[in-house]
């Protein structure tokens, strides 16, 4: 299956027949069938490394419901607030080996509980923090000039991680290192992590003590499918496709950095935990052509899966996109002071001897405040 | 089971009964092991954590990582993973035996039936990996695994890489030198899977022969023997060659007809060797055509696994053995015996010992009687100290390339600078380079980064460069 009819306009503008038929034969864009949201990914056979989506870890296990991200998080949260209840800290020690315990519990956990009102973090503040420290991914990833791959495998690493463990048990600024670290790894980009805790002035023990806590919890899936290869293949494919005028190619690679940029916006929300690689990549094109306003896009969808004889896909797909971009427009940029009140609560229910350490520091608030400023 | 639940419950370990030791494979102590949950036997390969500067080791993640997407009946299953105890714990299906063996067992009569069938098997699990992007880049007998029901099994992922971006360089020094394809020996960086099946050959051709093919001693030895075989390339049959970094020009000699090289092997054979053979990787037949080659659909059909001949299977009480085993600090015992070879001391650079290989062999059945209970348990790792000697070397990768291997592949980071330099200098690659197959043999030279700590020296400077920004970014530890 593939864009080898040539009669659909791809483009809004002036459209270029008489491309040859076979020349796309190489390409062999797969569509596959239909049958559930999760399992449409127009591009999913098209491009090397794409290949294996259909046969992936990250197709098999980590594609979820919006109803699952919702019980997990409420699961992860959960523990943690017991944990406070009965240990009066959150706070998980974490050794090389990937054993992890709570602190030692406290007779009068709750009393001290009670006394400080250490409260626990609710669901919506531990997902303010997540994104903060998601964007954090991002500024890292930029400031070391790592390609967008390793950022976005980082950034599932994160996002997957914390399925399973609240951010007042394992602190986001840790986990985050740390996830970057196993990406440049997986990804064989490597760096060591002494380099990336010196540039940082962290402790990278931390990072390393971290590692197998996180590759543990991530199941050991460590390949993980980012839209920006799908996006290669839906622009590669719309070249040869529209036999593209010079114009026409400047046009397309813009619209295809934007797109970029879209992805990389796409892989703040939890769009990647919802949806597969191919969707995401489509709803970033579909986002950066509302800038642009090269394609008819709903043509180009509707050639892509009329070739799939599926009546069905087209709508769900576009409630996919649609989903995606509302996800996406939903995304705030986080300011230190909009975390200043998050990461205090943070502090206090995570350790248990802050108290103190915060009444000390109360006397040097100045430099403290600077705490988020990047 | 949900991961949550795998973490929380601490159990995983009680999941597997460890039984006896198995051997000591390339990262860690092997173990036979039974899963409970399955009755199933199982190999645990142990690898230390903790000490490791770089934390997890690389080898093992890679293996992990790629064996957890890979699943396939030729290629071995990775069962689970889990740390326990200071030691990450690999759970493989349990093997028998591997190739190696079952070539240099005298014993052991091969039919043209059952080399097609090996040889199928191995190519079925090759393809499988293409078609992944996935190259293995360390094929050999005995990192074919054979299992209790005779199928044979890709196994030994900890050098396999995904291949497939236009702008990846990889390091040559993989493979053990006697499957070494004539690109990686001319220093090619950008290959492809073309690599694997030049291996596959040769395996093919030991299967054949019965002895390994092609045992050079070193890298212009290994390509001075294959030019010997088959002749020196001719730009015409491999126009690329001489643009490769390590080219150099070898005196012309006329090859040998395969007929006198292989003189048992049928018309078919000859012909699917020839072609896996090709000097131009481009022109290499790919593992799946190999597949669709008429060798595999003329008679006679390839025998059905379980009726292949194999060696003995070894005894269980191999662990009262282990003991006695390492007193001369040769290889344990593993499954397969052949594994802990790679971990024997080194014995590269002792040149002229690897002819020795057949008049050990030869020699192997006059030792039994003497050595009897011994080798009954581990038929193929005899105790070369008899000799006074040194056993034969089946060169592995050698501690030297292991050493600079492992710093290639744990810097193999081009992309890291990629959007820079690399890809300025790369960008004569077009984008419709990229849809062919062979884009990757398109030599681009990149200039190295690396300074002689083989650290990328640009990224350094990106580094120090940065630090002042970032550490403002993780300033969020007041006071």
């Amino acid at each position: 299956m593939g864009f080898e009819n040539k009669n659909d306009a791809y483009m809004s503008g002036s459209r270029q027949p008489g491309s040859q038929p076979g020349q796309l034969g190489s390409l062999s864009l797969s569509l596959t069938p239909l049958r559930a949201n999760r399992e449409y990914d127009p591009i999913a056979d098209y491009h090397h490394v794409m290949a294996d989506f259909l046969t992936s870890t990250h197709r098999a296990k980590w594609i979820f419901s919006p109803q699952d991200l919702k019980e997990k998080y409420k699961a992860a949260n959960q523990r943690a607030r017991q944990a406070l209840e009965k240990y009066g800290a959150t706070r998980m020690e974490v050794d090389v080996d990937g054993s992890w315990s709570y602190p030692e519990p406290q007779p009068d956990a709750k009393e001290i509980v009670e006394k400080h009102s250490r409260k626990p973090l609710k669901i919506d503040e531990e997902q303010l923090l997540r994104t903060f420290y998601e964007f954090k991914i991002q500024d890292v990833c930029d400031a070391f000039k790592f390609p967008r791959k390793i950022q976005a495998t980082a950034l599932i690493y994160f996002k997957r991680f914390y399925l399973q463990w609240s951010v007042m048990e394992h602190h986001p600024k840790d986990i985050m290192l740390t996830c970057i670290y196993a990406a440049c790894k997986a990804e064989e980009n490597h760096v060591s992590a002494e380099e990336l805790g010196k540039a940082i002035e962290q402790d990278h023990q931390m990072i390393l003590n971290n590692e197998m806590l996180v590759l543990q919890s991530l199941g050991f899936d460590l390949i993980v499918y980012a839209p920006y290869r799908a996006l290669e293949g839906f622009v590669s494919v719309m070249e040869e496709f529209i036999e593209a005028n010079d114009e026409q190619l400047q046009m397309l690679q813009d619209l295809h950095e934007t797109a970029k940029v879209e992805s990389d916006k796409i892989m703040l929300t939890d769009a990647s935990l919802l949806f597969p690689p191919g969707q995401l990549a489509l709803a970033a094109l579909y986002r950066a052509n509302e800038v642009h306003g090269l394609l008819d896009f709903e043509r180009c969808l509707g050639s892509l899966l009329s070739r799939q004889q599926d009546t069905h896909s087209i709508s769900e797909l576009t409630v996919s996109l649609n989903t995606i971009c509302s996800l996406v427009s939903k995304l705030v940029t986080l300011t230190a002071t909009d975390m200043k009140h998050v990461d205090r609560k943070l502090k206090l229910c995570r350790d248990p001897s802050s108290h103190d350490k915060s009444k000390k520091r109360k006397h040097r608030s100045k430099e403290s405040s600077n705490e988020f400023h990047a | 089971m949900s991961e949550v639940d795998h973490l929380l419950s601490k159990k995983v370990a009680d999941r597997y009964l460890k039984r006896e030791v198995l051997g000591e494979g390339t990262y860690g102590v092997v173990y036979k092991a039974i899963d409970t949950k399955t009755g199933q036997t199982v190999a645990i390969k142990k690898i230390r954590l903790g000490k490791q500067k770089e934390g997890v080791n690389f080898t093992a993640l890679r293996e992990i990582k790629l064996l957890k997407e890979l699943k396939d009946p030729n290629i071995i299953e990775l069962i689970d993973a889990f740390p326990h105890k200071g030691n990450l714990h690999l759970v493989f299906e349990f093997m028998e035996t591997d190739l190696e063996a079952v070539i240099r067992d005298r014993n052991i009569v091969l039919s043209p039936a059952d080399i097609k069938s090996y040889l199928q098997m191995t190519l079925k699990g090759l393809a499988f990996c293409h078609k992944k992007w996935v190259l293995h880049r360390d094929m050999k007998p005995n990192n074919l695994l054979i299992g209790s029901r005779g199928q044979l099994k890709l196994a030994d992922f900890g050098l396999a890489r995904i291949f497939g971006s236009p702008d990846r360089r990889f390091t040559h020094q993989v493979f053990a030198r006697w499957y070494r394809a004539p690109e990686l020996l001319f220093g090619a960086k950008a290959y492809g899977p073309a690599v694997d099946v030049w291996a596959a050959a040769c395996i093919f051709a030991e299967l054949l022969l019965r002895r390994p093919f092609l045992q050079g001693n070193s890298d212009i030895d290994q390509l001075g023997k294959i030019f010997a075989a088959f002749g020196t390339p001719k730009p015409s049959q491999w126009p690329d060659m001489q643009y490769l970094p390590d080219y150099v020009e070898y005196q012309y000699v006329t090859g040998q007809p395969f007929r006198q090289l292989f003189p048992m092997a049928s018309d078919d054979a000859l012909d699917l060797l020839s072609k896996m053979f090709m000097y131009d990787p481009k022109a290499r037949i790919s593992a799946q055509q190999a597949l669709e080659h008429r060798y595999f659909s003329s008679g006679p059909p390839p025998t059905e696994p379980a009726l292949l001949p194999r060696p003995p299977p070894k005894r269980d009480s191999l662990n009262s053995k282990v003991s006695d085993l390492n007193q001369w600090e040769g290889p344990t015992v593993l499954s397969p015996p052949r594994k802990s070879r790679r971990v024997m001391p080194h014995r590269e650079g002792i040149d002229g010992n690897t002819y020795q290989v057949d008049k050990v062999d030869e020699h192997a059945d006059e030792i039994k009687p003497a050595d009897g209970e011994r080798s009954e348990h581990v038929p193929m790792s005899l105790d070369f100290s008899v000799f006074g000697a040194q056993p034969p070397s089946r060169p592995t990768i050698n501690s030297v390339d292991r050493s600079h291997l492992k710093r290639k592949l744990d810097l193999d980071h081009y992309c890291f600078i990629r959007g820079t330099q690399v890809l300025a200098e790369s960008s004569n690659i077009s984008p419709h380079s990229r849809q062919s197959p062979n884009f990757f043999l398109k030599e681009v030279e990149v200039t190295p980064f690396y300074d002689r700590e083989g650290k990328c020296t640009l990224l350094l400077g990106k580094l120090l460069a940065y630090n002042k920004k970032l550490c403002k970014y993780f300033d969020t530890n007041p006071g």
